[in-house]
């Protein structure tokens, strides 16, 4: 016992310059972290903080002791090792495990301070931050305080312990069936201020018209007005938790009748979709947020060297393994965007200055400009990108004259002795210093990009373009050229996207061609899954499908009398992709623990007949397919179907989506 | 801590939550255990979700190394793929797999089947030591068994007590001889001693002689205190732990039949047995392997393949098997009696079980394998015939076998064409073995 404190104090004692280090680069770099408390854990309580979703203390369920047997399995063979765990919270906790070789706990710790930049400016996380002292998150005590109070429901004598587990169960299943894009207490109208904040953020982004109708409709801000309307086909209510806790009853098996529910099962859906509130920031901004510290950590381990020279390999193996794993991996998509954000916004200032030489126009820009000399005008200060400890009678000369890319104060302490430059170069880096030295259009994999611009684009940028022979030359125009144009523009975009704005706005042509992106698509024909279309909208369409609603379909509250007999109906809200009806038969069976009374369920689905099967079959062609829309019922005991009236069918289905991306011939 | 309760919970739960034990026979991997150690893992139903149905939702993926064509195939999706559970660090969320032991996994077979196919114990007898509940006068002092030697001590000194003060007020009484007085107190069933009355004798102070006229007197004038009271007032001060009392443990002996099982697995490797047949007869074959592990206490296994000759193989073989020649089942049995051979039936419960699609060469089945079944002792010979997409014209196999033992005589007789029909085939053929132990 003695021993294992002894090893996380040492560990401690390691890590402090590391910690500081980070954070002062961080902040130089314009980024603006809450304060972040590191932990030092063992192995174990690194497990177990892993299987509570990254909290020392949640409620009592089952779920997380799953979670737990899987980690420990994982750690047995070997896999899934625990690089970070870092919570939204002000100041955010991270934890470190003690065992990390300090490579890792380097990563870990530049990779944290970038989450927590995200946690403190993002809008969205934002949303959900207003329940602490001042406007900020305090997720540890919130969570803390519901286990404390479903343990004591647990541990009433008067509470049957399965009621409890059998209310969380039913909740769990609904947890992504929230308004997720309105704040927790909305819908209980004390909280109007967002409405017409929303309404400005979105005209803000400046998003596809698109997006705007199928995420951010008309009706869904009309929808945040008038949260306390019964719902209604017209006007349905999202938020499926919110309606349940304030509607819904218990079933009394004895009695045989839906009975009042008790205060405390109340208490603990209310609580549960509190906590659905605060995941869903995170779930809503995986890709960003992941592909934010995962830019950073690798500008601050690898281009600004913050992992040591031995450290250097073992930190490359393991950014090679995050970014690596197979799939689509919202980190190396997210880092991907982000890197084409930055190079986007650093581009569009080279193209509007290159377009203002005399002789420029976008018709001849790609045979006028000599991209070599525009590559070396780009090309940062010798002495910015390169600056060692032997540099430092320059460097003094170069703040006496004031250039602002060097920071006297560091210089100074350098000169005193104090900070090693070989070590921690940056110390002698202003800000537009350090955008100058890492500048991403001088890096090598980005040489072509100025030059890959395509003709749309430069007659897009040049169409509103005044004033256009100011320049005599390359050198010239690009003289003055703002280093910091893409970090700025990155900031920007990390306050206000979440990941479907941020994938709608930055998924370009460009990206997904030179990221060799596809879609698949499953050929009932084939049997199998093909590669269905490389085409950009096509990629952009599928990734919105898998990010919107949390990649779940929406699925709302449409009536909460059905029939004129208590029951509720749900309905899936179509946009032509089918509900995997399995698994919402059994969801149905919980919703039933929450509501008392019979529930149901409208859906489309796709039939074939079989006719239809072996002409296709025969012809080979991808069958087409029939919607039908149904309701299916849970009365308690079994689900039934129903056929949906064609009424009923229009008010759940989307005619302007979809999302099929088949090509005609594919199988051809 | 909270979590150890949850990982207690989980693995209650998990019990509970477990994929349904037919849909694994019948589409689950069956390819994670082998006979030494059977892991049979059943894929835990997690909570239920409303999600896109996965075929219907398609996705995105990321071409390594150039830009694939569409229509190519690509491989199923990968766990992990988009969005799925939200906290930053997390990996995609993969199954959670639970693990049965084979008895268990019998059990729950059983259980599902609504069988209760009690093991024969064989001839092979052995003695076990139980638990240490037998209980000796001998022993080696680890044993002692203190609690009965405390007991003992106790009822002992309860029967020997008795309130001295009483006694000494007997004394008391004028002109009383100690003979009087052991005679009274003996009188009023006081298990006082004549020595113990002697001796008190002497102590009496001389002035305190006469204080009773009579016995009578001092039962008149004084209760006896009960020893109960005594001891609570008093304490327990001492218990005589005597030689006597003393009893030592000793464990139970079990005479135990042990319960013996060989099972002979054979399946037709012929060229006519294609992947469809031959993964049918590994679903049916590899739960029955499992689910007799799990009944008997010593099972052993063997596998022969067979086209139209017959060799025996190992089990991570046998399934994997395929070779060109024809077809002739009695080889398969011919080998199957010789491998019994070691087994004798009266101390071996045997099974033989065959799997092939029906088909063989002319005659052989009435001719050599009918009389080589009959031959063979076993408590049950099964054939199952696995025939996707309906039997071939000479595929007659099980037909014959049928006719000719007409369900009865320890044979069972059953046909697979896919998945769902395993678990009828696994019913069909325990349910003849069940049948005939009645």
């Amino acid at each position: 016992m003695k021993d294992e404190r002894q090893l996380a104090r040492k560990t401690a004692t390691a890590l402090e310059e590391p910690v500081d280090r980070a954070r002062e680069l961080a902040i130089r770099l314009g980024l603006d972290p809450y304060p972040v408390n590191y932990w030092i854990v063992d192995h174990d309580e690194m497990n177990e903080l892993i299987a509570y979703g990254g909290f020392q203390r949640r409620y009592p369920h089952w779920r997380w002791g799953m979670a737990y047997d899987r980690q420990q399995k994982q750690d047995q063979f070997g896999m899934g090792k625990a690089f970070e765990i870092v919570n939204n919270d002000n100041p955010s906790h991270a934890f470190l495990q003690e065992s990390n070789s300090m490579a890792d706990q380097k990563a870990v710790i530049t990779h944290v301070e970038a989450h927590a930049d995200f946690f403190a400016n993002n809008a969205w996380f934002g949303l959900y931050s207003d329940r602490g002292e001042v406007g900020e998150p305090d997720a540890a005590a919130m969570l803390e305080r519901h286990a404390g109070a479903i343990d004591d429901y647990m541990n009433d004598p008067e509470i049957d312990r399965t009621e409890v587990e059998r209310i969380i169960d039913a909740v769990l299943c609904l947890e992504d069936t929230i308004d997720q894009h309105r704040t927790l207490t909305d819908e209980r109208g004390d909280d109007d201020r967002d409405l017409d904040d929303i309404a400005d953020r979105l005209d803000d982004l400046g998003l596809s018209e698109d997006v705007r109708q199928h995420v951010f409709t008309d009706e869904w801000l009309d929808s945040r007005e008038d949260g306390l309307e019964d719902p209604s086909l017209e006007n349905p209510e999202l938020d499926l938790l919110a309606y349940l806790r304030d509607h819904g009853m218990a079933y009394d098996d004895d009695r045989d009748k839906a009975v009042e529910r008790e205060s405390w099962a109340t208490d603990v859906v209310d609580r549960l979709r509190e906590e659905a509130y605060y995941f869903a920031a995170q779930k809503m901004t995986k890709v960003m947020n992941e592909g934010w510290a995962a830019y950073w950590e690798s500008l601050m381990m690898g281009d600004e060297r913050f992992a040591g020279d031995d450290e250097f390999l073992t930190y490359a193996d393991h950014q090679a393994r995050v970014l690596g794993s197979p799939g689509l991996n919202p980190y190396k998509l997210g880092k991907q965007l982000w890197e084409h954000v930055e190079n986007t916004a650093n581009r569009a200032e080279v193209v509007d200055r290159l377009l203002r030489i005399e002789g420029v126009t976008w018709r001849n820009f790609h045979d006028a400009i000599d991209f070599e000399a525009v590559e070396a005008a780009l090309e940062p200060d010798p002495l910015v990108a390169g600056l060692t400890a032997n540099d430092l009678d320059e460097l003094t000369a170069r703040v006496e004259a004031g250039d602002e890319r060097f920071d006297p104060e560091g210089v100074a302490a350098a000169q005193a002795g104090e900070v090693d430059l070989d070590r921690y170069p940056w110390f002698a880096l202003t800000y537009e210093g350090l955008a100058e030295r890492h500048y991403s259009l001088a890096k090598r994999q980005y040489r072509r990009f100025v030059e890959s611009i395509s003709r749309e684009a430069l007659e897009r940028r040049a169409r509103y373009m005044f004033d256009d022979d100011r320049y005599a030359s390359i050198e010239a125009a690009l003289e003055d050229i703002p280093y910091t144009a893409g970090w700025e523009t990155m900031r920007d975009v990390r306050e206000s996207h979440n990941d479907i704005t941020f994938i709608d706005s930055f998924l370009t042509p460009e990206f997904v061609d030179s990221n060799n992106y596809f879609t698949y698509e499953y050929s009932q024909a084939a049997g199998e899954y093909r590669v269905a279309s490389v085409d950009a909208a096509d990629v952009k369409k599928k990734l919105l499908l898998q990010f919107t609603n949390f990649g779940k379909p929406t699925i709302a509250v449409y009536d909460g009398n059905f029939d004129n007999r208590g029951e509720l109906l749900l309905g899936h809200q179509y946009n032509g992709v089918a509900l995997d009806e399995g698994q919402a038969k059994a969801v149905l069976e919980r919703v039933f623990e929450l509501w008392g009374r019979p529930v149901n369920l409208m859906t489309v689905r796709v039939e074939y007949d079989d006719h239809e099967l072996e002409v296709a079959r025969r012809r080979r062609q991808e069958p087409e397919g029939t919607e039908v829309g149904v309701r299916l019922r849970y009365d308690g005991e079994s689900v039934t179907e129903h056929d949906l009236p064609p009424g009923l069918t229009e008010a759940i289905e989307a005619t302007d989506v979809d999302y099929d991306t088949k090509p005609d011939d594919w199988l051809a | 801590m909270g979590l150890r309760e949850d990982l207690e919970r989980f693995k209650d739960v998990g019990e509970t939550r477990r994929q349904d034990l037919s849909e694994f026979i019948s589409y689950g991997d069956l390819g994670g255990s082998n006979p030494d150690r059977v892991q049979i893992p059943i894929k835990i139903v997690d909570l239920p979700e409303f999600a896109y149905d996965k075929r219907s939702m398609g996705g995105v993926g990321q071409g390594q190394g150039g830009k694939p064509e569409p229509g190519q195939p690509v491989g199923p999706p990968e766990p992990g793929d988009g969005d799925e559970d939200g906290e930053p660090g997390e990996e995609g969320a993969d199954h959670e797999y639970y693990e049965m032991d084979p008895e268990e996994f019998a059990e729950a077979l059983d259980d599902e089947l609504g069988l209760d196919l009690e093991p024969k114990g064989k001839r092979v007898i052995e003695e076990i030591e139980g638990d240490f509940t037998d209980i000796t006068r001998t022993g080696p002092r680890g044993t002692l068994d203190f609690e009965t030697l405390f007991k003992r001590g106790l009822k002992r000194k309860l029967a020997m007590d008795f309130d001295e003060d009483y006694v000494r007020e007997g004394l008391k009484v004028d002109g009383a001889t100690p003979r009087d007085v052991y005679e009274w107190a003996r009188s009023q069933n006081i298990p006082v001693s004549m020595s113990w009355i002697e001796t008190a004798a002497q102590e009496i102070p001389a002035d305190e002689l006469g204080t009773w006229e009579s016995f009578e007197a001092v039962e008149a004038n004084l209760d006896r205190e009960p020893t109960i009271r005594r001891l609570r007032r008093e304490g327990l001060k001492e218990i005589p732990f005597r030689r006597q009392d003393e009893r030592f443990r000793y464990p139970e002996i079990i005479e135990k039949k042990q319960k013996n099982v060989v099972v002979v697995n054979i399946r037709d490797v012929s060229g006519s047995m294609r992947e469809t047949k031959r993964e049918l007869v590994e679903r049916t074959l590899t739960p029955l392997d499992w689910y007799l592990t799990g009944k008997y206490d010593n099972a052993e296994f063997h596998y022969i393949a067979h086209d139209a000759e017959a060799w025996e193989v190992e089990r991570s073989e046998f399934f994997g098997i395929r070779s060109g020649g024809g077809t002739r089942i009695s080889s398969a049995y011919e080998l199957a009696a010789e491998i019994l051979e070691s087994y004798p039936f009266n101390e071996w419960n045997r099974y033989v079980f065959a799997a092939g699609d029906s088909e063989n060469s002319s005659n052989d089945t009435t001719d050599a394998v009918i009389p080589l079944m009959e031959e063979i002792d076993a408590n049950l010979h099964a054939y199952v015939e696995t025939q996707p997409g309906g039997a071939a014209i000479n595929a007659t196999h099980a037909e014959e076998l049928e006719r000719h033992f007409g369900g009865g005589d320890n044979v069972a007789v059953t046909r697979v064409s896919d998945p769902e029909d395993v678990m009828d085939a696994i019913y069909s053929i325990l349910s003849t073995e069940a049948s005939d132990d009645e």
